[in-house]
């Protein structure tokens, strides 16, 4: 019953009483949930007392007391048992706390350039750095500028911004349009979702995507390379069979647009630890790294991923 | 809610009001047939028993019910668990090399993880999995590594038929046949055609494998239907190219749910690139060879808690 702030007075009263009544109502039960049980316990007593034949009498106490006995160390076991879980899941939920911590520190810590082996960082071999913004979280556009603002500090001369829903390239596209020097694809410009973005700027190249230039690109190099197959074919009067290379593909993926640099670190920004549909031809050696929310992002723990990769050793397979 | 002692007064004996975490602690989860994807598992949990009789309570548990509570593990939750799990066997020579052991070993060593792999996921009613035994880079690894590798996964395929038959497990081979041995090749066709029509577990085993090769050849395969008239090029979409990669030989799940990388390395290298789009990605430290039970219920958990929404919006 909800009582609003301008009842009647008489409303406010027949509600006070309700209450009132209700409460009585459940100390009564309990009054008499105790007097039946206190009646039981009685009944017990006095069943238990009726003089029984000796014989029953051993018998019975015998048996209850083992009884007893068994219950008692069944129920010690247990509880020892529940008490040792409980103090195992609080060991480890420990642990997992001071672990984060350390990490949320250490990233401060790296923030303030506190460590200086994470200052001067050896950048040879990251050539081009990809950011996955999970689409929920690409709405932030503020969070995203000062992420490039980082990275632009960190001297990355290649980045490449992705969001599944193309949302980046609406908002961060049309402001970095305006200030760079811009390189779209041949394709219709008032379709921005299906248009990839190049900027480039005084000391970096920020490159934007979304989903349709990952499967979709593939799709359109598919198209091509069929296309000039059958145009091929058609000269040699039909008779070789479709032999297509990785090169082939690569070089369908630059003829229609949807090439690019393979990064080499990719940082995924969301609550789920996939890329989210990143162009697969340009995954293959890929480090992918999950960053957590962009909400809590951190300039340290950018810092210290990138000088992680540093330190990789990539065999490629062999 | 801990055990309550619950004095009933109509029996002479103290009955015991057990709660659902202490069922919980004997893994009170049943496992049920395998159905479709959409199968909702009913938890068996047994709600809180109102007076039980205590030989009942004290008496050990039937042997049907001890086996089922050992199927899963309690906090895995079968309804949310991964349908085709993918995993990159890495780490074996380095788990070798920290032995003092020869690569060798610790191939030996990694089948045998992957065979208790495979065990679990059957128990788990994980419906297909997906592994990467051999990369098409690989091949540039010595000669004797590489001769090692070959003469195991034929001892493998053939030791281990009987046992595909008796737990059906039906086997697919992904990624490029034509560079195997001659008799890989054909034991490979032979194990393929005869666990065809098992149907507890998919178990896709890449050898030769490269995710780049595996689209490269969708794209031939469709210029193929192109010059047979089936296809005009402005037609290929997505869809087309999905349909000609090697996982479709599973296509109820031909994406994987969840892929396992060990070793510490954080990359795809070239497994599964179409695939994984949405794929959730976990990655561990520990050496394939020490994979074990906890490691893959470590990660079957981190699936479970991930709020995966597949890059669309939450209303």
């Amino acid at each position: 019953m909800v009582i609003s702030p301008s009842s009647t007075n008489s409303s406010l009263s027949t509600y006070r009483f309700l209450f009132l009544l209700r409460r009585e109502l459940v100390r009564a039960d309990f009054v008499v949930g105790v007097v039946c049980y206190l009646q039981a316990m009685a009944d017990d007593v006095t069943r238990v007392l009726k003089p029984p034949s000796l014989e029953n009498l051993i018998c019975v106490s015998l048996l209850l007391f083992r009884s007893w006995q068994k219950l008692n160390a069944s129920i010690i076991l247990k509880l020892i048992l529940v008490f040792c879980w409980y103090l195992m899941h609080l060991l480890v939920c420990l642990v997992h706390i001071m672990a984060s911590l350390k990490k949320w520190l250490l990233s401060y810590i790296i923030s303030f350039g506190l460590l200086s082996k994470y200052q001067n960082l050896q950048l040879d071999m990251l050539n081009c750095l990809a950011v996955v913004v999970d689409s929920e979280e690409a709405t932030d556009t503020r969070k995203i500028k000062h992420l490039l603002c980082w990275l632009l500090t960190m001297d990355i001369k290649y980045i490449t911004l992705y969001d599944m829903q193309g949302l980046l390239k609406k908002t961060l596209g049309n402001d970095l349009m305006s200030l760079t020097k811009t390189s779209t694809r041949s394709c219709a410009v008032d379709d921005v979702k299906t248009m990839a973005s190049v900027f480039q700027m005084e000391k970096m190249t920020v490159e934007i995507l979304s989903l349709s230039d990952g499967k979709e690109g593939i799709a359109k190099a598919a198209s091509f390379l069929c296309s000039k197959y059958m145009k091929d074919d058609s000269v040699s009067c039909n008779k070789s069979e479709p032999a297509f290379t990785e090169s082939d593909v690569a070089n369908a993926l630059n003829a229609v647009g949807y090439c690019g640099p393979e990064p080499q670190l990719l940082l995924i920004y969301g609550p789920a630890r996939c890329h989210l549909g990143f162009p697969p031809w340009r995954l293959t050696y890929t480090e992918i790294v999950h960053m957590g929310s962009l909400r809590f992002m951190n300039y340290g723990a950018i810092l210290r991923e990138i000088y992680q990769f540093s330190k990789k050793h990539q065999n490629y397979g062999t | 809610m801990l055990s309550s002692l619950h004095l009933n007064p109509t029996l002479n004996y103290a009955t015991l009001n057990y709660s659902s975490t202490l069922l919980l602690l004997r893994g009170s989860r049943r496992r049920t047939r395998r159905g479709g994807a959409n199968d909702s598992l009913v938890s068996t949990a047994h709600p809180a028993r109102q007076y039980p009789s205590l030989s009942a309570s004290l008496a050990p548990a039937r042997e049907e019910e001890r086996k089922e509570e050992a199927l899963l593990p309690p906090h895995l939750r079968p309804e949310s668990l991964p349908r085709h799990v993918a995993v990159i066997m890495d780490g074996n020579s380095r788990w070798a090399k920290a032995r003092g052991l020869p690569s060798s070993a610790g191939h030996e060593a990694g089948y045998h993880t992957l065979k208790k792999m495979v065990e679990l996921s059957c128990q788990w009613g994980i419906r297909a999995l997906t592994v990467f035994a051999f990369s098409s880079e690989n091949w540039t690894r010595p000669k004797m590594e590489v001769d090692f590798l070959m003469t195991l996964f034929e001892n493998v395929l053939k030791e281990s038929l009987g046992e595909f038959l008796r737990e059906g497990i039906r086997i697919c081979i992904i990624g490029d046949s034509s560079e195997l041995p001659q008799s890989l090749q054909k034991l490979a066709k032979e194990v393929v055609d005869k666990t065809k029509n098992n149907t507890q577990i998919d178990l896709i085993v890449a050898i030769s494998y490269s995710g780049r090769k595996e689209i490269t050849q969708a794209c031939q395969n469709i210029a193929q239907k192109v010059k047979d008239g089936l296809l005009e090029p402005e037609d290929i979409t997505e869809s087309h190219i999905e349909e000609e990669l090697e996982t479709n030989c599973i296509p109820e799940f031909p994406n994987p749910d969840l892929l396992i990388r060990t070793s510490g390395e954080l990359r795809l290298s070239n497994f599964l690139l179409w695939q994984s789009a949405y794929t959730e990605l976990f990655f561990t430290n520990t050496y394939w060879p020490d994979f074990g039970e906890a490691d893959y219920i470590e990660a079957l958990t981190s699936f479970q808690n991930r709020q995966r929404r597949f890059g669309q919006r939450i209303n």
